[in-house]
């Protein structure tokens, strides 16, 4: 019994009986069989028979066409792009100097009009100026001439009043003789 | 008793002709731990393998990708699909996890099944791929339960345990119960495929060395990258599972 439990425990410890080495038995470590393994993944895997759809070669290279098409394809959109681009920026440019011709013109229209309406505005204003002076002079005028007219019309009120009130016969008579003495003098004259 | 020394003597004698090691590790003690040695040794082989082949790939990026950069263009699209295919349109931050799930298991499994590991001799035990012990696959799979876990969390916030009682509250314990089979088979149906790949192969070179195998290394090949493949596209299913929210 004892046996047995030993051999238990031999099968289950190891004794540490080998190191560290080499193996060159070529069987023992099945070295023929993993070349044959290794030499026919490596055929399949170059892809040396033309038409096997298992080759990673052949996958690689139909991935790297593919990058090798994106690449062309999306450097063609860019070119088309940057086309695009600059024919619009073309435009803007064109457009923007349109615009500023636009705008200067409609500035110099806006000056003009401007200086127009302040002349005209001028002149009107200075029509008006005239007519009130002359308005004044002519009120003044008016206003002189009545003045004047009612001076007058009392002088005259007042001489005929004095004349009326102290004309006696005496001073009648002097006075026609004064008046005729006066045109007589005024005949001679004239003559 | 003397029945019993001797069919175990014949056993022994049978052991010493198979020469097929299973469950022999080379350990090595890191503090109180034993870790298998050889699991050690060949993950680190297949990483520099990978940061290696990476490394060269991105060494001068062009436009135009060349060989090396184009196959690994190819493969991280690969990858990409993948991950979209799965967790939807978020897909974005988990491609890296996915990507290194499925390459590291791929990279293993074929390093298991095309490099010849048996050259080198080590004291106890034997080289092989790290996919073909336990500890490796339930590391993964553990890391797939974290990772969805904190997809779901990050997500959907508290708000993310709901789903265990959808569609009814009776469902619980089945869907606790998921939590715990999810890395339970995602880590031993990756174990268990790779380690019968490699004892089939072994078990048939100690038989008949020669061309008999071959077939069934290729098979195994083929096994291991759809291994690999099933347990990246269920990584990503599982954290696109936890991200979408039922409404």
């Amino acid at each position: 019994m004892k046996n047995v439990t030993d051999s238990c425990v031999f099968l289950v410890h190891w004794p540490s009986a080998g190191s560290f080495g080499f193996n060159t038995d070529i069987l023992a470590t099945n070295l023929i069989n993993l070349s044959v393994v290794f030499g026919v993944l490596i055929f399949f895997g170059k892809g040396v028979c033309a038409d096997n759809l298992l080759s990673l070669s052949d996958l690689l290279d139909n991935r790297k066409q593919r990058i090798l098409n994106t690449i062309r394809n999306s450097e063609e959109l860019r070119g088309k792009a940057i086309e695009q681009l600059e024919k619009a920026r073309a435009r803007l440019k064109k457009v923007e100097m349109e615009a500023d011709q636009f705008r200067i013109n409609g500035y110099s229209e806006i000056e003009r009009e401007k200086m127009n309406l302040i002349n005209s505005t001028y002149k009107t204003l200075e029509q008006l100026e005239n007519y009130k002076n002359e308005t004044i002079n002519f009120e003044q005028q008016k206003a002189i001439n009545e003045v004047r007219q009612q001076v007058f019309q009392q002088a005259l009120q007042g001489a005929l009043g004095t004349l009326n009130s102290c004309l006696n016969n005496e001073l009648h008579l002097r006075t026609i003789n004064a008046n005729i003495g006066m045109f007589g003098a005024m005949n001679e004259i004239t003559d | 008793m003397n029945v019993l020394s001797y069919s175990i003597n014949t056993l022994k004698g049978l052991y010493d002709i198979s020469g097929v090691e299973v469950g022999q590790h080379f350990y090595w003690q890191v503090g109180g731990f034993q870790i298998h040695g050889q699991v050690l040794i060949t993950s680190w082989v297949v990483i520099a393998i990978l940061l290696g082949s990476a490394a060269l790939a991105v060494r001068s990026p062009q436009t135009i990708p060349t060989s090396g950069q184009n196959f690994f263009e190819y493969v991280l699209e690969f990858i990409r699909d993948v991950s979209k295919t799965q967790i939807g349109e978020e897909y974005r931050p988990w491609v890296p996890f996915i990507g290194t799930m499925f390459l590291f298991i791929f990279v293993s499994n074929w390093s298991g099944a095309l490099l010849p590991w048996k050259i080198i001799q080590l004291p106890h035990g034997e080289l092989a791929a790290p996919t073909n012990d336990i500890n490796t696959t339930v590391a993964l799979a553990l890391l797939t339960s974290v990772a969805y876990f904190y997809a779901g969390l990050t997500k959907r916030g508290l708000g993310y345990f709901g789903k265990y009682i959808q569609p009814t509250p009776i469902l619980l314990p089945i869907n606790i119960l998921e939590d715990f089979t999810k890395p339970l088979s995602l880590s031993f149906r990756l174990f268990g495929n790779i380690l019968a790949d490699e004892l089939v192969v072994v078990v048939l070179v100690s038989l008949v060395p020669l061309v008999v195998p071959i077939p069934v290394m290729f098979l195994g090949l083929f096994t291991s990258g759809i291994q690999a493949l099933i347990f990246a596209t269920l990584a990503a299913a599982y954290i696109g599972e936890s991200m979408e929210g039922h409404h």
